[in-house]
């Protein structure tokens, strides 16, 4: 016990006097506050970055995953917009979530919250078919959702999400009308599909991989084709222009110190071309897009505009 | 398939991951044994850690763990009845009885074979019959969900006790204690009163700990001076191998709620209460002597410990193979595999198999190894804990509630939530409302609703779609079958004895 | 909790039927801004409670004209008010100024007041259960208790 203190006290007078003579971020750990439970997507996600950031950001940082979950993330980020702007403290990020509760719910928070660091997963949606369904190709799809509007059931994760979102984009499109049907989550609404309770599903890409065989994926909402799928084509080949996904990155509050967004935002930088970085996301089915700084911002903007413009035509609740 | 299962046997006999089998299974009986200590909080604690392990000694500890607490909790449940999980609170309605009269001892061996039988039974079920049985979970849709719940819910009647207006009561508290949250459709909030902390809904745990171990510490304060008949004294445990033999009678009991334990652990959402509950009514409909039932009589507690052990291994089954938990501690446990890069679905069967068999058979281990662990050694050494002086008992008790309650989100709010609780508790359990419904109605209010909802969503606002297929429509009948069915049987015997007396 | 009270309208089952009754009709308030879907169940769970109270509270009553004495509900109110405060207060205080100290307070604090009076056994079973918790939680499980809102800023 003794020498434990002791260790404590020569690391801590280490600390301060390197601390004053440098004084430069980072001199001591730095919190990632996940707004889900340990064990969830976005956790995995954070905890999976939590090395490679370590590494970039040098000095023999380390990184602490602390779980606040609740309210969808609602908690969490609340948190972090209101925390100190030391860059000792970051958040984990998602979208379209996050900006989509500040319209369909009282929020403590806005898009101007926040110093946008960096978006790191990109999980494109795609539209599924259950086998019983008979509907495999989207024209086949499309044509039946014209001819009898409503008739096709859709299982989503919720309301105001990305999948929501989809849909809506969608529906506007092709001047089609589907019958929305809002589980719990994906996995629930995927197990309804397979087992024909519901005839479409809209899910994200990592989460049918998979599970290819047992149901049909029509296309996904990429530019391109997904590292994840090469063999699912997307909507544009197919005539739709729809691109769409869930995004998982970090943030921290507003009004961080330049030099400390700086650093934060090159060591995030760096993750782009670090192929280890990229196997390990995908080990835990996690689509790589980094996108930092501004342009994170920028998207963060365009997909609020989406929330604004979805909200305002068809509130959810 | 059969092959990977005997492949994946070495590795999970190798020393570490057997270790943390040993460990997992000795840390889930005290934590299921502490009152206030949950096995979803325990796992939810764990799962960080786990990050830095081998997969292995990871799912090792967490099926020890789970295996493990799902026993741990009749200990408390049986001499101070005080559930140590909600799967428990069935184990209390005999055990506690046995216990007054001397029996703890038996109550305990009784509960911890009927475990290590379920926990069997269940492994089984997950290593040889995982793939059909997530094809039955398929068949459950929103619709047929419905009545599962429903079927559920209408035992409550059997939980109501004397008086059918308080029971009712009882039931309409937990159910309208499971709307509290965002709306189950469209995600607008139901008696939130903007609190962030109230949006995904009360957790069983804070609840259960509110109403089911506050009203007892505060007895155990109320009246310090020792009472003749307090349970934990006389534990009366006699060696297992002579008490054995007596349990073979339970053969039948141990049987039927292994697969009600299995058959609720493959649908997602319900959970070891339900089976509990379900295999209890069961057991005791199918007996010969329902009015022993209640007052101390050992198939009841053989009854409901088999059902919530059979349910811890089958629910992994819908969680592995189609990614839907049965349980919340299964959904922890999949956050738990997410960690290690092992995805639910067809392909987890394919892409690690060493590592899938390897944690089926630390399933199977775990349970085994209840009897040893949790057997003479454990019962007694947990009964010299409660032989500590009543004030004492109470003042632990009370930290480690607040400890259970706050470790699941990390926050004081759920603490003071469940302060409030303990306060209805006990005015409930004083007034002698049934505390049963509040926990069934609990778990299965939400359920029903959201379901429901979802069916007639698929079927467009018609009805109709309640009653479309056969499988809704054999889950009807079965309810139909189980509340009249006695009522009739009722009328009979009377009408019988009438006959006689003329 | 009225146990020695004759009155027939103290008896604490109709007590606790008016109560039940009184915060069933308060819930009723924000279920009418519900969407209907949403409203069906708490709502039909809020009617459903205040009818049973209000059966309740005539059986009860019936027994009251009956002359049958109510029970004493609780053997001493003020030790369960005083217990029941006790935890709140630990409660609190542990929000304020933290799990440790106020667990190492109030553990020997509670157990004292409620008659175990042997300050050796307190201490070693204070000691024993806060190292007991330090190195499960705090140190194999690197959980955080609270603080401290006093200490936090």
């Amino acid at each position: 016990m003794q020498r434990i203190f002791k260790t404590l006290a020569v690391a801590t007078a280490f600390v301060a006097v390197t601390g004053t003579a440098y004084a430069e971020y980072p001199d001591k750990p730095v919190k990632v506050i996940v707004g889900y439970s340990a064990g969830g997507g976005t956790d995995v996600m954070a905890r999976t970055v939590a090395p490679f950031l370590e590494k970039y950001l040098g000095d023999g940082v380390s990184i602490v995953v602390k779980n606040v979950p609740g309210a969808s993330g609602q908690i969490g980020v609340t948190e972090v917009a209101n925390s100190d702007k030391d860059g000792y403290t970051l958040g984990t990020y998602n979208l379209p979530g996050m900006m989509a509760r500040t319209l369909d719910r009282k929020a403590d928070y806005d898009a101007s919250s926040f110093t946008y660091l960096a978006n790191v997963v990109n999980d494109p949606n795609v539209i599924v078919t259950s086998k019983k369904s008979g509907l495999d190709t989207m024209e086949k799809l499309l044509a039946e959702a014209k001819a009898n509007p409503l008739a096709i059931t859709v299982g989503m994760s919720s309301l105001g999400g990305d999948d929501h979102f989809l849909l809506n984009k969608l529906q506007t499109m092709t001047g089609t009308e589907f019958t929305i049907v809002p589980f719990r989550g994906s996995a629930p609404a995927r197990t309804a599909l397979m087992g024909g309770h519901v005839a479409m599903g809209i899910l994200n890409i990592s989460e049918v991989s998979a599970f290819k065989d047992e149901i049909n994926v029509l296309g996904v909402a990429l530019e391109e084709r997904s590292e994840f799928a090469p063999d699912v084509p997307t909507f544009k080949e197919q005539g739709v222009d729809l691109v769409n996904g869930s995004m998982r990155g970090f943030v921290a509050p507003a009004g961080l110190p330049d030099d400390v967004k700086t650093k934060l935002i090159a060591a995030f930088d760096k993750l782009k071309d670090d192929a280890e970085f990229k196997a390990a996301m995908s080990a835990t089915a996690n689509p790589v897009q980094v996108v930092t700084g501004d342009a994170f911002e920028a998207l963060n903007a365009d997909l609020l505009d989406l929330a604004k413009k979805v909200w305002k035509e068809s509130p959810w609740r | 398939m059969y092959s990977d299962l005997i492949q994946s046997l070495p590795d999970v006999l190798a020393w570490a991951n057997l270790a943390a089998l040993v460990i997992g299974v000795l840390a889930g009986i005290i934590v299921g044994a502490m009152p206030g200590l949950s096995a979803t909080m325990a796992i939810s604690v764990l799962v960080p850690f786990t990050f830095g392990l081998e997969p292995l000694v990871a799912l090792g500890l967490m099926a020890g763990i789970y295996n493990g607490a799902m026993y741990g909790g009749a200990i408390p449940a049986v001499l101070l009845r005080i559930p140590g999980t909600p799967a428990a609170v069935a184990t209390t309605f005999d055990g506690y009885p046995m216990a007054q009269r001397g029996e703890g001892g038996f109550a305990l061996q009784v509960a911890v074979v009927s475990s290590a039988f379920g926990g069997v039974a269940s492994a089984f079920a997950l290593m040889l019959l995982a793939p059909p049985l997530s094809r039955v979970t398929l068949l459950f849709g929103p619709a047929e969900v419905f009545w599962v719940a429903v079927f559920g819910l209408c035992s409550i009647i059997f939980l109501l006790g004397g008086n059918v207006a308080k029971g009712l009561i009882s039931a309409c508290f937990g159910v309208f204690v499971s709307v509290v949250g965002s709306d189950p459709i469209f995600g607008n909030d139901r008696y939130t009163f903007d609190r962030l902390e109230l949006l995904d809904g009360i957790h069983i745990v804070i609840l259960l700990v509110g109403l089911y171990a506050l009203p007892p510490v505060i007895d155990l304060l109320e009246s310090p001076l020792k009472t003749e008949n307090s349970a934990g004294d006389h534990l009366g445990t006699e060696p297992i191998w002579r008490t054995f033999p007596r349990m073979l009678r339970f053969w039948k009991t141990w049987i039927r709620s292994a697969l009600i334990g299995i058959w609720i652990g493959i649908l997602p959402g319900a959970g070891g209460s339900m089976a509990a509950f379900m295999s209890y009514n069961e057991a005791r409909r199918a007996s010969k002597t329902p009015e022993t039932w209640g007052h101390g009589e050992p198939e009841g507690v053989a009854a409901s410990e088999t059902a919530n052990n059979a349910d811890t291994a089958a629910a992994l089954i819908p969680a592995l193979t189609l990614g839907i938990p049965g349980t919340a501690v299964a959904a922890i446990m999949l956050g738990g595999l997410l960690i290690h890069g092992l995805q639910p679905g067809p392909m987890l069967f394919r892409n690690n198999p060493d590592i899938v068999f390897g944690f089926m058979w630390q399933f199977l281990f775990g349970a085994i190894l209840l009897v040893f662990l949790g057997g003479s050694l454990a019962t007694n050494s947990f009964a010299k804990l409660l032989k500590l002086p009543r004030p004492l008992l109470g003042s632990v008790i009370i930290v480690l509630m607040l400890i259970g309650v706050y470790s699941i989100h990390g926050r004081m709010f759920d603490v003071y939530l469940m302060l409030g609780f303990g306060a209805i508790g006990y005015v409930m359990d004083k007034l002698k409302f049934p505390l049963p419904p509040v926990v069934l109605g609990l778990i299965l209010g939400g359920f029903a609703e959201e379901n429901l909802r979802l069916a007639l969503r698929i079927g467009r606002g018609d009805w109709i779609v309640l009653f479309q297929n056969v499988t809704s429509l054999v889950l009807v009948a079965l309810t139909v079958a189980v509340v009249v069915g006695p009522m009739i049987k009722k009328r009979i015997v009377k009408a019988r004895k009438t006959e006689g007396k003329v | 909790m009225h146990n020695k009270s004759t009155h027939r309208f103290l008896r604490p089952e109709t007590v606790t039927a008016v109560c039940i009754i009184v915060v069933a009709a308060g819930f009723l308030i924000p279920t009418t801004e519900l969407a209907p879907l949403s409203a069906l169940l708490p709502a039909a769970m809020l009617v459903g409670l205040i009818l049973l109270a209000i059966a309740m509270m005539i059986s009860d009553q019936r027994k009251a004209s009956a002359g049958e004495e109510a029970k004493p509900v609780v053997k001493s109110p003020k030790r369960v008010f005083g217990a029941f405060c006790l935890i709140a207060l630990y409660c609190i205080a542990v929000d304020l100024i933290g799990f440790y100290p106020s667990t190492a307070i109030s553990l020997p604090l509670v157990a004292y007041i409620f008659g175990y009076r042997d300050l050796r056994g307190l201490a070693i079973a204070t000691v024993i259960v806060l190292v007991a918790i330090y190195l499960i939680f705090s140190v194999s499980m690197s959980q955080e208790f609270p603080i401290g809102l006093l200490w936090a800023e």
